[in-house]
């Protein structure tokens, strides 16, 4: 046993130090700071849960809050909904699948930064071709650089954008792992396209349906490149996201104590949401999704 | 029937239309727009049909030495990361692979459930630490963190591609005398290169394009090219489109082709990462 642990530790050793030295460590000492006040670590003093009310006291975080709950909600279900129809249509038999596979997973090399610079122009309020396009069928466009709600779409658009490959791919390669027999057993049963999807595809992809959802609720929620590089969290911290109160409270008002205080509500609403994929994996739902 | 299946024809080729246009077209459109000369990019209606100029490509070298300084660096850090990503994971993997007991599940749970706190979460106590350490604008922290956020995914990865490849193999070696790390560099790594590059795509994907960690970290000599084209968007009013174009092209292009050729790798990475961990 003990020689066993002798061997296998040296090479157990690179990816746990590098985890509990740069995340997990430094995890722990963030519960510390947020329960001082402190700027950059310096001079603390010690406070109790007094950050924590702040931060949940301020309306500056709720609107961040509720800003985020809505990205997370309405564009992670909305990409979930785009990501099934393409994966059931590639699924359908469509040539030069391969071809299309590849196009679809380009904005995956995509970065944030580059994503922005693309939507921007898009939808630039005066030379955009998406604005233009949607100006000459008469249909109202987004004025995003100062309507904060618009900002929002124009964020959640982003982020279904850079997203969509990751859940395609997963909706995908499960709706590829069902046996094509329990189709032909539907079809002579007479069951219809619809009967079809509802009593097999739809049961079948739940599980890895639900992987792809807590996995994109857990990256939409830490969401801050895409709103940073679009507005700033501005107007008037209009078009903030957890993400970026947090970056503001730490480097721009140099409030660490509150700043942690975010980090930690992050992360228990993080695990909350891990903690249910975990459950998921013990119940063994989670065979069918390969 | 032959009006449905018309119908049904009609309807996917819409629908791949929609999507071709959806993934491809902003894409396409900034590329392009990198080659227009001068008032083409905000000709209403947009011009689809101009002479090409490279005019914006050598704007941006005369005038944003610092973008290529940044691509230098990003190539750097993608590097380093992805090396130490891999080795750490290719260990790790091997372990979780060929041994099993409490504390090693356990310990793999862990593994997993630490992936998902987020990022900037740590950005906070590491601030003043980094600072203190004077690792704060060097290659090696963005390295040592990029690496750090993708070894739990890796490790996962390695573990599933080497539980394909028989024990039979490591046996035999052991038998004629080889030493764990040389199975593992001479007869587990070999086979297990699917895995390797499943890896490899993940991490160089991320590593080039990360924004907050470099945004936090580097201030002048480790800055990322992601990080220079946010200069060029806050300084907006400065800087023409046609540059910014430029540099988000040059910045897109090596990636791109990239996940373009390792496609496969990166759908076996995705099924096998977020089903089997």
């Amino acid at each position: 046993m003990l020689q066993r642990t002798a061997r296998i530790l040296p090479l157990l050793a690179p990816v746990h130090l590098l985890i509990l030295s740069v995340i997990v460590l430094p995890s722990l000492y963030v519960v510390w700071l947020s329960l001082n006040t402190s700027s950059f670590g310096q001079a603390p003093s010690f406070v109790g849960l007094q950050n924590y009310w702040r931060v949940l006291a301020d309306p500056a975080f709720h609107s961040a809050l509720w800003n985020t709950v809505v990205l997370v909600v309405v564009a992670v279900h909305l990409e979930l909904a785009v990501g099934l129809g393409m994966a059931l249509l590639f699924a359908s038999g469509l040539p030069f699948r391969r071809s299309l596979l590849v196009a679809v997973l380009a904005p995956y090399a995509v970065s944030e930064v580059t994503a922005v610079v693309m939507w921007r122009f898009l939808f630039d309020p005066d030379a955009g071709p998406i604005t233009l396009a949607l100006r000459a069928l008469g249909l109202p466009t987004l004025d995003w650089s100062f309507e904060p709600s618009h900002a929002m779409g124009l964020i959640g658009l982003l982020t279904i954008w850079l997203h969509l490959p990751f859940t395609f791919v997963i909706v995908y390669a499960a709706r590829l792992a069902i046996p094509a027999e329990l189709y032909e057993a539907a079809r002579i049963d007479g069951a219809t396209r619809w009967q079809a999807f509802r009593r097999v595809t739809l049961p079948l992809l739940g599980p890895a349906m639900l992987i792809a959802l807590l996995f994109r609720y857990i990256f939409a929620f830490r969401l801050f490149s895409e709103a940073w590089l679009l507005t700033k969290g501005g107007p008037a911290r209009s078009t903030e996201v957890v993400a970026i109160y947090l970056y503001q409270e730490a480097f721009s008002f140099n409030a660490f104590g509150p700043a942690a205080a975010t980090a930690w509500i992050m992360v228990l609403a993080s695990l909350l949401l891990a903690g249910a994929y975990v459950l998921l994996l013990r119940r063994g739902g989670v065979a069918h999704a390969h | 029937m032959r009006t449905e299946r018309l119908l049904i024809g009609a309807g996917k080729a819409l629908a791949v239309i929609a999507i071709l246009f959806w993934s491809l077209f902003p894409i396409l459109f900034i590329a392009m727009s990198s080659l227009k000369p001068g008032q083409d990019i905000f000709a209403v209606p947009p011009k689809w049909l101009f002479a090409p100029t490279f005019k914006h490509y050598a704007e941006l070298w005369r005038s944003w030495g610092v973008f290529f300084d940044g691509l230098l660096n990003s190539f750097v850090i993608t590097l380093g990361a992805t090396l130490l990503a891999i080795v750490a994971s290719a260990c790790a993997g091997y372990v979780y692979s060929r041994n099993s007991g409490r504390w090693l599940g356990a310990s793999l749970l862990g593994l997993i459930i630490v992936r998902l706190i987020p990022p900037i979460v740590v950005t906070l106590p590491l601030f003043p630490i980094v600072n203190a350490l004077g690792l704060s604008d060097t290659h090696l922290v963005l390295i040592l963190l990029y690496a750090t956020f993708f070894v739990s995914l890796g490790t996962v990865l390695m573990r599933t591609f080497m539980d394909q490849i028989p024990r039979e193999l490591d046996e035999a070696a052991s038998i004629d005398g080889a030493s764990r790390l040389t199975i593992l560099r001479k007869v587990i790594m070999p086979l297990a290169m699917p895995g390797v590059l499943a890896v490899a795509v993940f991490v160089i994907v991320f590593s080039w394009n990360e924004f907050l960690f470099a945004f936090i970290f580097t201030a002048t000599k480790a800055k990322t090219a992601p990080l220079v084209i946010s200069e060029m968007i806050g300084s907006i009013d400065g800087v023409d489109w046609g540059i910014l174009f430029a540099a988000a092209t040059v910045q897109l292009v090596p990636v791109l082709i990239f996940v373009v050729f390792m496609n496969r790798y990166l759908v076996a990475g995705l099924t096998a990462g977020s089903t089997k961990g």
